[in-house]
């Protein structure tokens, strides 16, 4: 038997290579376009009345000019507003506007010499809407063995059916990990249409900066095959032309300062539509696992075996987010100027939150390459989001879930929404060994209070696990699709959607994936349990920003803009707080000896 | 039943002969350690393609279940246990390396299938790359290594053939290293990546420097079919081959690490050992052996290979 079986190994592998599967490589030939439609398409936010818009550019010629120029319409004529010089490397035209005015809506386009025109419209800041609208998306594959590139039609048109406000592409816009150029032109020509009119926030991931896994290591050279010993696989102009394409037009970086290979950083903030969107890099400063825990599974990043002692993994010094990006969440969670909520945005969830990976892969106790690892810098990071009851949005598991984290016990932490890839490669599910503790009713076994691999508290309330076999060997129907989430700046009420592709979400009859939607509170991304409440404040103007800080560690607890002119605040047991309060920010103390009580 | 040329014969007491045989010894020896190493301890680069429903669709075939293979995480799934198979394999066949004696032909035979897994090992690392041609073209050596050897031993290390298979181990090695040096494909990152740490120079002078070695990688393919070049050839591919196998655990390895990373690189440049050693082979049989080239055929005149007489 078994040596059948390693006769039919072999010669399926040599058959995969003789008849294939039609796997021929992705056709990114760069068409040779007329002089008019040289400009691709081209992304913008506007933050703090700071335009910033990135062109993106089919090759130049040699004897072309190498300057792309910015205009707006004002009162029906095409106003000049900006200039900026190509770069060549990637040829991208970053534009930078300060003084913008964000209470109006403007037709812009992008020139390049006397033909090329590219349309577009950048929104007014939508400070008067009650719900902002965000799409997320990640895992943009388009592998021939997978059903190739497949229409983006179907997303296109939900996204103008439900006008959404912001788009969020969480990670892997690009799979080849050579050719970004070539890859990245071919994702414009697919979203250029929605993304041209409302901001578009991207995130590189893994697969755009050309290697399977990343643990950035603060811009050290990885030589490792798969990269886990940390570092850039690709060199260092290769990362930075990426980061140009897809990031430049972000606002501009918290902490500019350049890590190693001269990459730059680009997190930093957006606030749009009254809701502080935190851009982070969850990937740009983590730890290689790779000869610094011990060996757990059959590669560096992998456990398998569900027995191991998840404390031996967490190893003194492992950096997750790292401090620039603690310290600059530490000081947004208590800026509430013009925020009513706050969205956290990164590649990954931070935990593990997927057991079974790959197309009909093995159980995988705990991937490194999740952020539940290492455990002490996940739990660092959710910390310091909970402060500002920071709602979490992520992708890059190719399986959509919800999740609400805990540090010190189920549930006392924020709530993350994974979302699902909009082309499906690698399959993934949720399927842990044991049922979820203190499910709600009729809720499936995975849901619940459980342990992720690395021992950290979540408790899941929805996965789209896809088939064992799924239906369909194409990208679209492995559990595909994207993830909406509505904010609702009136009520503080985040809703999650999850739907599939190929449906109208518009439509009544229209089924979102099992578990979705949901709503939660903004309080709920930090609530636990165990807290107490203490008596209503009242205020004498609305919606104060209030602020709990710890007497005993000086720490601050939480700051958030109330949602009335009256707030009861939250707070653990058997501790004094002092609360501050203000109108923008909290400068003035109230009280100096809070207590909550049960 | 023995295999044994008359040639291989009056060569076995050789101790020339020795040493070319050893050569061919230690380096299949340390290609399938390497690759051993690579499946027991760790997973192989190519595993991520036998996780595919095709496979799986295989399987059910002969009966096994999802659950049989995927493994439930307190045990291995199938695919885990072929690949802890394969491993074996690769140890039975560096020992092989060793045991193998030229009157066996038993472990000959075995010894010739450690090359059917050496290109099945290859086929899946191309496929698994895309279907790039040179990362096949490039396993040329660790392919043919076992095969060389039983050649070796059955007909002679200095039979045409024996060095002819060896000849082509090199110019598949360096061609498919020098089509990604010089860029005729993608060069890896890996290799920028480990000139820059070893070297310390920027992306540009490592560029600059992979394209004049994979230059240099074709003037080795074509010199060690010339003549007056061969031996300069398979020197500078002995050299050249230690170098980049090398490379890998002195870029990768630090005192930091666990066990100083030696349990993540140290393999990568075992199973190398064809690429030098094979070059090796080459310049030792060579340089023992003066070899006259006449119109339309080959003439082979040995030099006086007996020891000196110690009668007196």
């Amino acid at each position: 038997m078994r040596n059948r079986i390693f006769a039919s190994l072999i010669i399926l592998l040599i058959a995969n290579t003789v008849v294939g599967q039609n796997r021929r490589r992705v056709d990114l030939s760069i068409p040779e376009v007329d002089r008019k439609d040289v400009i691709c398409f081209a992304l913008y936010t506007v933050h703090d009345q700071t335009l910033k818009l990135t062109a993106q550019l089919y090759p130049l010629k040699n004897d072309e000019a190498r300057l792309a120029r910015l205009e707006i319409k004002k009162e029906g004529n095409w106003v000049e507003v900006a200039q900026t010089e190509v770069i060549e490397q990637g040829w991208t035209a970053p534009f930078r506007v300060a003084k913008w005015d964000d209470a109006n809506t403007w037709q812009y386009r992008v020139r390049h010499g006397e033909q090329a025109v590219y349309e577009g419209t950048i929104r007014r800041n939508p400070t008067d809407k009650d719900e902002i609208v965000v799409a997320g998306f990640t895992g943009n594959s388009i592998m021939p063995a997978h059903g190739g590139d497949i229409s983006r039609q179907d997303i296109l048109d939900n996204i103008q059916r439900i006008n959404a406000d912001i788009l969020f592409f969480a990670g892997d816009q690009v799979y080849d990990h050579k050719r970004h150029y070539a890859a990245w032109l071919k994702f414009g020509r697919d979203f250029g249409d929605i993304i041209k009119d409302r901001p578009t926030i991207c995130l590189p991931d893994d697969h755009d900066v050309g290697q399977p896994n990343l643990w950035g290591e603060s811009g050290k050279i990885s030589t490792l095959r798969g990269a886990a010993d940390g570092g850039y696989a690709q060199p260092g102009l290769y990362v930075q032309e990426v980061e140009r394409a897809q990031t430049s037009h972000l606002p501009d970086p918290a902490d500019p300062h350049k890590i190693g290979q001269d990459i730059s950083v680009y997190f930093t903030n957006l606030n749009w539509g009254n809701i502080d969107f935190a851009i982070l890099e969850d990937r740009k400063f983590k730890t290689g696992p790779a000869g610094r825990v011990p060996k757990q599974g059959p590669r560096p990043d992998h456990i398998r075996n569900p027995e191991y002692d998840p404390v031996s993994v967490d190893v003194e010094g492992a950096i997750l987010l790292g401090k620039r990006q603690l310290a600059f969440l530490k000081s947004w969670t208590q800026d509430w100027q013009n925020a009513k909520m706050k969205v956290a945005l990164s590649q990954t969830i931070f935990c593990g939150g997927a057991h079974i990976h790959g197309s009909a892969s093995g159980r995988l106790h705990a991937d490194m390459d999740s952020n539940g690892w290492p455990q002490s810098g996940r739990n660092r990071a959710i910390d310091a989001l909970r402060k500002g009851f920071a709602f979490h949005l992520a992708g890059d598991q190719h399986l959509a879930t919800i999740f609400h984290h805990g540090v010190n016990e189920h549930r006392d932490a924020i709530w993350s929404f994974c979302v699902p890839s909009i082309a499906n490669l690698y399959l993934r599910w949720w399927a842990p060994l044991e049922a979820g503790a203190n499910r709600e009713d009729n809720m499936p076994e995975y849901t619940g209070d459980h342990l992720d691999g690395f021992g950290n508290k979540v408790t899941n309330y929805a996965a789209a696990n896809p088939e064992k076999k799924p239906a369909g060997n194409i990208l679209n129907t492995r559990s595909a699709g994207f993830g909406i989430v509505r904010l609702n700046t009136k009520t503080r009420e985040i809703t999650m959607e999850c739907w599939p592709r190929n449906v109208d979400i518009t439509s009544d009859d229209a089924q979102q994936y099992p578990g979705w939607p949901r709503t939660i509170s903004q309080l709920d991304n930090y609530h636990p349990r165990s807290w107490g409440k203490m008596k209503e404040f009242q205020f004498d103007y609305a919606h104060p920003v209030v602020q709990l800080v710890d007497n005993e560690t000086d720490e601050v607890l939480y700051t958030i803009r109330a949602h009335n002119s009256f707030f009861t605040p939250h707070a653990p047991l058997n501790r004094e707080f002092t609360i501050k309060v203000g109108k923008d920010s909290p400068d003035r103390v109230i009280t100096t000896s809070a207590k909550a009580k049960k | 039943m023995t295999i044994q040329s008359d040639q291989a014969k009056a060569e076995a007491s050789n101790w020339q002969t020795q040493v070319l045989e050893y050569c061919l010894r230690i380096g299949n020896f340390f290609c399938f350690a390497g690759w051993a190493w690579g499946h027991l301890y760790w997973e192989p680069s190519y595993a991520s393609i036998l996780w595919s429903e095709a496979s799986f669709e295989w399987f059910q075939q002969f009966g096994y279940s999802w659950e049989e293979f995927t493994g439930t995480g307190a045990n291995d799934g199938l695919i885990q246990k072929c690949i802890q198979w394969i491993g074996w394999i690769c140890v039975a066949n560096a020992v092989l390396s060793f045991t193998a004696r030229r009157n066996s032909w038993i472990q000959l035979c075995l010894l010739t299938s450690g090359s059917l897994f050496m290109l099945a090992i290859a086929v899946a690392k191309y496929i698994r790359s895309g279907f790039e041609l040179p990362m096949l073209i490039e396993q040329g050596g660790q392919i043919l290594s076992p095969i060389l050897l039983v050649m070796a031993l059955s007909i002679g290390v200095r039979n045409r053939i024996t060095t002819m298979t060896a000849i082509i181990a090199v110019m598949m090695t360096f061609g498919g290293h020098g089509l990604y040096a010089v860029g005729l494909w993608p060069t890896p990152a890996t290799f920028v990546g480990m000139t820059r740490v070893v070297i310390g120079w920027d992306y540009d002078s490592s560029k600059l420097f992979l394209l004049v070695a994979g230059v240099l990688d074709f003037i080795v393919c074509f010199g060690v079919l010339i003549p007056f070049l061969r031996r300069s050839s398979a020197l500078y591919a002995m050299i050249w081959g230690i170098v980049t196998a090398a490379a890998r655990p002195v870029a990768g390895m630090s005192w930091e690490l666990n066990y100083w990373g030696a349990d993540q690189f140290l393999h990568e440049s075992a199973y190398r050992a064809p690429h030098f050693f094979i070059p090796l082979f080459l310049y030792l049989y060579w340089t023992y052996t003066k070899v006259q080239h006449s119109f339309g055929s080959l003439t082979l005149e040995t030099k006086d290979m007996t020891l000196p007489s110690t009668a007196k």
